[in-house]
């Protein structure tokens, strides 16, 4: 089942019809389906940040459309948009994003309390997760307390307790090391075929990208190519990193 | 020369921070000034300084306001550091050594402390007329010259050599700040907990039990045990205070978290979490501002309690616009002559014989001391139509009272503690009093000095009874030798209160002249002298007070709001419409400012019934004079509120702006 629909979306920053105007996206289109692990590469500057910005609603194409549940997101006003982000859109940033004032569990638990949640369905949603996820022993402990993998995971619970109809990770391994970074992916791909969780990830970590099941490369705010993963793996990484030597190559 | 250009850059670049604490600085320069200015203003000086009473209130007002400036400043300044630690590290990381960092900062807090005491001193010099005015006109009535504009170079000097030693230390508190910052610090950056506490059930009991203990040994009946308790009432208080903001708030917020079906609501939980995240580098703040804010309301609530009752005062104790007694026939035409002179009407006046009597009685004891008896007192009396002729004249509360035939009505004429007053009445009520051929019972007793004219104990009788009396020889306007006792004149004219100069003349022609004599108008003067004075020093205070703790508030909040920053921003990416962010701010802010408002203003509501058992009791004569001066007080608790409330919803715009 289509999620969601993006339809010759462009995003122009600076003064329009000027010439400091610089587009970061020209006309995109593509679907997601619904259960995809899909995986966003491309190199610095190539739009791929303005992109999952305007996929997870906290930024607005120039023009285009963007369908998910049969609205136009781009139409909606400001906290239309809000109710949008904490009804259907799940959240995993490169630094975590965890409120330091607050528990693990407080974290997690955050976008229910948002959303008006009763405390005995909060946990019982809680309790699932974070058992999965395994950061039950850690649960009560403050952001500061516990390491980076462990931070990730419970922003990972964060993005998941809501059911989102798409998870955005935005770089999430780009700040821990291979053996954390492995685990969120794993536990990624878990979320993925567990939850049923459509997941869109940002990187530039090819490593990273051969979990996904397709990737659009992205250049200079176009799509450039996209690939499927096959049956193995080691052929899909080599692939990509074909692609991703031809992208970085091109760029000099 | 290099320092002085990134100090002046520091200074433009933080602009939006510096003009607050500009203000503030400016505003105690100004508020030290005017005081030293005022201290050497000529018609102030003239007015005040030569009694040596006003003049000790003064200069001690004028210390408190030194250490406090100091206070706020120093403090001020420091958060001020603290908020700028990234900037500090980073100056450190390249290799700056601390004594440069403090020769830096030092020469900021120079520069924008050398502007604020210009522009303080200059506000000062332009308002000068204006403070010596308003301190003139509400506490001395009688001033009718003029108050020049004035430049005073002593106080000119004294402040700028005052606030230069300030800076100074300032400076060399900063140097402490810096040399305790840890450079790893900047790495860890805000993520470290300022200190979370969990708080103590322990310190939350024993907090609420001192300030418990303090409001019990003040809400005393007995005025005596409160001015003795007084130093351990400060002590409890203010001890319970600070307690119940170190460790009982902390946990009251614990205890809040505990409870999830009402924490776990959405904005709740940001707003509680975020407000004891910072719990503990706040806590020192919000005590010390509820401690000041109960100084400063009950500063101002007595103030102006005493203030608005000076006229109704001045008239429970002498009654009349004017009276005197003895030789009337001397200066009577006189004064007539006077009010035709300056052209004042004179609404009624109305002479009176004094009549005295001394029937046989028991001897009456009140707590253990001889209080009435036959061979040492005497009555004052009068019938009851001359009673009430003389209760329609005054201006007194007294009411015109009715007496049975062989019924007396007791009056005495000093004021005492109101559980003397019980003791008096049981002792009086229900004694007989033996005349020649009849017996008065004394039915109930009054407390007023309206009828005085010199006794201390008076008796109130029926017409007939009176008459018979009289007739009897009981009751004489003669003394044994024959002297008379003389008669007593009082009089209601208009305006008596405004009319300077008659009053004036009038004390001119009774002195020295007649028996005794009473003018409304010099009680009211003189009353008004010491307690204008009162009031003016506690508006001013409260004033300084006020600015400066919310201003702290504002610094606190503000630097609050700089690191709260990225975290506003990710609760929005997660979904937090603008709505609910103006809810969580509003629930984030408001415990701050309304925490400590709130419990100053209750410790000042039982600071007034103390000063109500002391003082006002007696002032004040109804049945529970402490309602009176609660109603006084809540005007002034009203006054301090809205200006708090102003700063507070600046203090949010503030916030706000920097989210966004």
């Amino acid at each position: 089942m289509q999620i969601l629909k993006v339809e010759n979306i462009s995003k122009t920053y600076g003064i329009k019809k000027s010439s400091k105007q610089y587009m970061a996206l020209k006309s995109i289109s593509f679907e997601v389906k619904e259960g995809e692990f899909i995986g966003v590469m491309g190199a610095s500057g190539s739009g791929k940040t303005t992109l999952l910005n305007i996929l997870g609603s906290i930024d607005k194409p120039t023009t285009g459309r963007y369908i998910m549940d049969g609205k136009d997101v781009a139409t909606l006003s400001k906290n239309q948009l809000a109710e949008h982000r904490i009804n259907n859109i799940g959240f995993i940033f490169q630094d975590y994003n965890l409120l330091e004032t607050m528990t693990l569990k407080e974290n997690i638990l955050l976008p229910l309390a948002l959303k008006g949640y009763k405390v005995k369905t909060m946990e019982e949603k809680l309790f699932n997760i974070v058992k999965d996820l395994g950061i039950l022993k850690v649960l009560d402990k403050y952001p500061y307390e516990v390491s980076g993998g462990e931070q990730q995971r419970a922003a990972a619970c964060r993005a998941l307790i809501t059911n989102p109809k798409m998870i955005l990770a935005d770089e999430p391994t780009g700040n821990l090391d291979s053996k954390s970074g492995k685990d969120l992916l794993d536990l990624l791909t878990f979320i993925n075929k567990q939850y049923k969780a459509t997941i869109l990830m940002v990187t530039h970590d090819v490593f990273a990208a051969s979990y996904c099941q397709k990737i659009l490369f992205i250049r200079d705010g176009e799509i450039y190519n996209e690939l499927y993963a096959g049956d193995s793996k080691k052929k899909f990484f080599d692939a990509i990193i074909e692609v991703m030597s031809v992208l970085g190559g091109e760029e000099k | 020369m290099k320092l002085t250009t990134l100090a002046l850059r520091n200074i433009k670049r933080n602009f939006s921070k510096y003009i607050m604490y500009f203000f503030s600085l400016s505003f105690s320069v100004f508020t030290v000034y005017s005081f030293l200015a005022l201290m050497q203003n000529e018609q102030v000086v003239m007015a005040f300084t030569y009694d040596s009473r006003y003049r000790s209130m003064l200069m001690s007002f004028g210390i408190i306001i030194m250490v406090f400036v100091m206070f706020f400043l120093i403090s001020s300044n420091n958060s001020f550091i603290k908020a700028r630690k990234k900037e500090i590290s980073t100056y450190a990381l390249f290799g700056m050594t601390n004594g440069k960092i403090g020769k830096l900062l030092f020469l900021e807090t120079m520069m924008v402390g050398f502007a604020a005491l210009v522009m303080g001193i200059g506000a000062g010099i332009f308002f000068s007329k204006l403070t010596a005015m308003v301190l003139l006109e509400i506490s001395l009535v009688a001033f009718t010259g003029d108050i020049a504009f004035s430049i005073d170079l002593k106080a000119i000097y004294i402040t700028t050599i005052g606030f230069l030693a300030i800076f100074s230390f300032m400076g060399l508190s900063g140097l402490g700040v810096i040399s305790r910052f840890q450079l790893v610090d900047l790495f860890k950056g805000d993520k470290l907990s300022e200190g979370k506490s969990e708080g103590s059930i322990i310190l939350l009991i024993i907090s609420l039990l001192l300030i418990g203990a303090g409001y019990y040994l003040a809400a005393s009946n007995d005025p005596q045990r409160v001015v003795m308790a007084a130093i351990p009432i400060l002590v409890l208080v203010i001890v319970g205070t600070y307690l119940f903001f170190w460790g009982g708030l902390p946990k009251v917020l614990h205890l809040i978290r505990r409870n999830k079906n009402n924490y776990y609501k959405g904005t709740n939980l940001i707003a509680t979490s975020a407000f004891s995240h910072r719990m503990k580098s706040i806590a020192s703040v919000m005590a010390t501002i509820a401690v000041l804010s109960a100084v400063a309301t009950t500063a101002i609530a007595t103030g102006f309690t005493l203030y608005r009752n000076i006229e109704k005062n001045t008239y429970d104790i002498i009654g009349y616009d004017m009276y005197f007694y003895g030789g009337q026939e001397d200066v009577l035409e006189e004064v007539y002559d006077a009010f035709e002179r300056h052209n004042i009407d004179l609404i009624e006046s109305y002479t009176t014989d004094r009549y005295q009597t001394t029937p046989q009685m028991e001897t009456l004891m009140v707590e253990g001391h001889e209080y009435l008896s036959s061979h040492k007192d005497y009555f004052r009396v009068y019938s009851q139509s001359v009673y009430n002729k003389l209760i329609f004249l005054s201006r007194s509360d007294s009411e015109a009272i009715q007496i049975h035939p062989g019924e007396g009505v007791y009056i005495y004429s000093f004021y005492g503690p109101s559980n003397i007053s019980k003791s008096i009445e049981d002792a009086v009520v229900g004694q007989q009093l033996i005349f020649s051929n009849k017996e008065i019972k004394i039915t109930s007793v009054l407390n007023s000095s309206t009828l005085s004219f010199g006794a201390l104990h008076i008796l109130v009788l029926n017409d007939s009874d009176f008459a018979a009396l009289l007739q009897e020889g009981d009751i004489s306007n003669v003394g044994e030798s024959g002297e008379p006792y003389g008669q007593a004149t009082v009089f209601q004219y208009k305006n008596p209160l405004q009319a300077h100069d008659l009053n004036r003349e009038l004390d001119q022609i009774l002195r020295g002249r007649v028996g005794s004599y009473r003018i409304a108008y010099n009680h009211y003067i003189e009353s008004m002298e010491t307690f204008g004075l009162v009031c003016f020093i506690g508006f001013f205070m409260s004033g300084v007070f006020m600015l400066m703790t919310a201003s702290l508030l504002y610094f606190k909040q503000v630097m609050a709001a700089e690191e709260e920053r990225h975290q506003y921003k990710m609760l929005r990416k997660i979904g937090m419409d603008s709505a609910t962010e103006k809810r969580v701010i509003v629930k984030r802010l408001l415990p701050v400012f309304l925490i400590p408002l709130l419990l100053g203003i209750t410790h000042s509501m039982f600071a007034m019934k103390a000063a109500d058992t002391m003082v006002f009791s007696n002032m004040i004569p109804v049945d529970n004079s402490y309602f009176t001066v609660l109603a006084f007080s809540a005007v002034m608790y009203s006054v301090y509120g809205i200006v708090y409330g102003i700063f507070y919803f600046i203090t949010k715009g503030q916030y706000t702006r920097i989210l966004r």
